[in-house]
C-alpha cells in the first residue's frame, strides 16, 4: 500500500493570522490537523503544541503505553497510541495555559489519522472533520464536538485537565481518499464540492490547492487547512495503472505493509 | 446624537454614541473596542466634517467596508453599514442614544471560534441529552456477532467480534491468526458499528458465499467467507429479546439519523 499525500494551509481572506497547524508522516501513515483557538498568539501556540506533543510521542520506536485504564476496549493498539498522545499534548497545552496567563484562553480542535495495516485509526476533538472517500461516496467520518448552531465548541484540546477523545476505525482500500480539514473548509464549502474536487482532480495536492481556492472564493472567512491522503496500490501496480492516468507531483510515500 | 450599533453574525453586541472623536480598533483605548485578531489596533476612526461625519480607515490591515464596498474616506449617511474584520456596525443617525448595556452573553468569544465554558457547557449538555447521543456521547454497538471456523486450521473453533475492527490475517494484531507461507499479513477486516459487521477485503482473495469480494460489504447472518485456506461462517447475535446488548430505542434513533 502506498500513501499519497496533499497539503495545504491558508489564513483565509479575513483573518490576519493562521492559527491552523498540520503535520504529515506520510511514511508512518500519521496526519493531524488543529484549528487553535484562543486569539493571537495563543491560538498559533496551541494547535503548535499538539502536533508537536504527538509527534513527538508517535514518531519513533513504539514506546509501550501507559497503563491499561487508558485503553478503550475493542479499539486496535494503533488507535489507542493516537489517542493517547492526544491525551497527553491535552495536558501540555492546559499546563501551559495554566503557566502563562497570556495564554489562559488558548485551546485547539484536532482531527488526526494514523493508517497501519490498512486500517485508519481517526480520533477527533472539536469541529476539525475528517471524511472518507469510498467507491463514489464521501462519508464523514467524525461528527463535530459543537453547537449545531452558533458553532460554539463543545470539547477542545487544552481547555480542561482531561479531554474525551472520540475514535473510530475505519479500513482503507486502494482507490480510497482520506480528507482531514478544518472547518474554515467545511463551513464554506459543501461535502458535494468536497466530492466533486477528488472525482475531477484525483491527485491530492490538487485536490488541496483547489479547495482552498474555493474556500476562499466564498469568503475565506477563517483559516483553511486539508490534507489530502490518497490510499494507492501498491508501486508496481501503480506504474501498470499508471498508463491510464497522468502522475503528478505531491508527496509520495510507500507505507511499509509491516507496520 | 447619532450612534453605532455593533453586531456580530445577527446579533446586536452594543450601542456607541458617536463623539467628536470616535476611534474603532482592537486595543482598549479605542472609542468602540471589538476584540477579534481580525480588527486592527486603531482600524479606523469617524471625524466630524462640515456638517457630516466622515470615516477615515486608519491603514488597517484587513480594511474597512461600507455598504461591502472598501473605504478609506466616506462620509456618513444613515443606515451605512460599516464592516470591520466580521463585525458590522450600524450606523444611524435619526436616534437619540441610550447606550444599552451589552446582552449577557453566555459564550465566551475567543477570537472567532467560541468554547463553552465548563459549567455552562454541563448545563446545556443535560438539556441537550439526544444530541449528546449522536455527536458526544459513544455509540451504542451492534451485539457482538461470532466467526465460526467450518473449514481449515485455526486456533480456535469460534471467534467472538467483539472489537471495533477485527482481522483475518498473519498480523499479530489479527483476531483470526492466518498461519503459513504467503499469507496476507492482513486479509480482511470487519468493522462492528452500531448497525451490524461490514467486511473489507485488504489483501490476498476472499470469496464471501463464493462470490469474490472486492469492496465492502455488510455482512448478514449465515454468511460463508473463504480467506486463504480458511472458511468461516459469520453468525450475528442472536434476536433481541434474547440478547443483552439490544440498542435503546432513544439510540437507534439517533443512529438513524447520521447515516447518510
Amino acid at each position: 500500500m502506498r500513501l499519497r499525500v496533499g497539503a495545504g494551509t491558508d489564513t483565509g481572506r479575513v483573518r490576519s493570522l493562521n492559527e491552523d497547524a498540520f503535520m504529515l508522516r506520510a511514511e508512518q501513515g500519521l496526519f493531524v490537523v488543529c484549528d487553535g483557538i484562543g486569539g493571537s498568539p495563543a491560538g498559533e501556540v496551541a494547535s503548535q503544541m499538539a502536533v508537536d506533543a504527538i509527534l513527538a510521542r508517535l514518531d519513533g520506536p513504539a514506546r509501550r503505553c501507559a497503563g491499561a485504564a487508558d485503553h478503550e476496549a475493542g479499539y486496535m493498539p494503533h488507535t489507542n497510541r493516537l489517542a493517547e498522545a492526544i491525551r497527553r499534548s491535552n495536558r501540555s497545552i492546559y499546563d501551559e495555559a495554566l503557566r502563562d496567563p497570556s495564554r489562559a484562553e488558548m485551546g485547539t480542535t484536532i482531527v488526526g489519522a494514523w493508517i497501519r495495516q490498512h486500517i485508519a485509526s481517526i480520533a477527533h476533538v472539536g469541529d476539525s472533520r475528517a471524511y472518507l472517500w469510498h467507491r463514489g461516496r464521501l462519508e464523514p467520518l467524525t461528527s463535530d464536538h459543537a453547537l449545531e448552531e452558533g458553532g460554539a465548541l463543545l470539547r477542545a484540546l487544552g481547555r480542561e485537565a482531561d479531554v474525551d477523545v472520540e475514535l473510530q476505525e475505519v479500513a482503507v482500500q486502494p482507490g480510497d481518499y482520506l480528507l482531514l480539514c478544518s472547518d474554515g473548509l467545511t463551513r464554506l464549502v459543501p461535502d458535494a464540492v468536497l466530492a466533486e474536487a477528488i472525482v475531477e482532480l484525483r491527485e491530492p495536492q490538487r485536490i488541496c490547492d483547489y479547495l482552498i481556492g474555493a474556500a476562499n472564493e466564498s469568503g475565506g472567512t477563517d483559516n483553511i487547512t486539508i490534507v489530502v491522503v490518497e490510499v494507492a496500490d501498491a508501486w508496481w501496480r501503480w506504474r501498470w495503472n499508471r498508463r491510464r492516468r497522468k502522475g503528478r507531483p505531491g508527496h509520495h510515500a510507500e507505507t511499509d505493509s509491516a507496520v | 446624537m447619532p450612534k453605532l450599533i455593533l453586531q456580530f453574525e445577527g446579533r446586536v453586541l452594543k450601542e456607541f454614541a458617536v463623539g467628536p472623536m470616535t476611534t474603532i480598533g482592537r486595543l482598549p483605548d479605542n472609542t468602540v473596542v471589538i476584540e477579534n485578531p481580525a480588527v486592527s489596533g486603531h482600524h479606523a476612526r469617524i471625524v466630524p466634517d462640515g456638517d457630516g461625519l466622515v470615516l477615515e480607515d486608519l491603514e488597517s490591515t484587513n480594511g474597512t467596508f461600507v455598504n461591502e464596498k472598501p473605504v478609506v474616506r466616506h462620509t456618513l449617511q444613515h443606515g451605512d453599514a460599516v464592516l470591520v474584520g466580521k463585525h458590522k456596525l450600524l450606523f444611524d443617525e435619526s436616534a437619540t442614544v441610550e447606550v444599552l448595556p451589552a446582552p449577557e452573553r453566555n459564550l465566551k468569544n475567543l477570537g472567532d471560534t467560541v468554547y463553552l465554558d465548563t459549567k455552562k457547557h454541563r448545563a446545556l449538555l443535560a438539556t441537550l441529552r439526544e444530541a449528546r447521543a449522536r455527536s458526544n456521547g459513544r455509540p451504542a454497538l451492534a451485539p457482538a456477532g461470532v466467526l465460526r471456523v467450518v473449514e481449515g486450521r485455526a486456533d480456535r473453533a469460534e471467534y467472538r467480534l467483539e472489537a471495533n475492527t477485527s482481522l483475518i490475517g498473519s498480523a499479530d494484531t489479527a483476531l483470526v491468526r492466518l498461519r503459513g507461507w504467503f499469507k496476507p499479513k492482513v486479509a480482511v477486516a470487519i468493522a462492528r458499528d452500531r448497525d451490524g459487521y461490514v467486511v473489507t477485503r485488504l489483501g490476498g482473495t476472499t470469496l464471501i458465499n463464493s462470490e469474490p469480494l472486492s469492496g465492502r460489504q455488510a455482512l448478514t447472518d449465515g454468511d460463508i467467507l473463504h480467506v486463504s485456506g480458511l472458511t468461516l461462517e459469520f453468525r450475528s447475535a442472536p434476536s433481541p429479546g434474547e440478547g443483552a446488548e439490544t440498542a435503546q430505542p432513544g439510540k437507534a434513533v439517533a443512529a438513524a439519523s447520521r447515516i447518510t
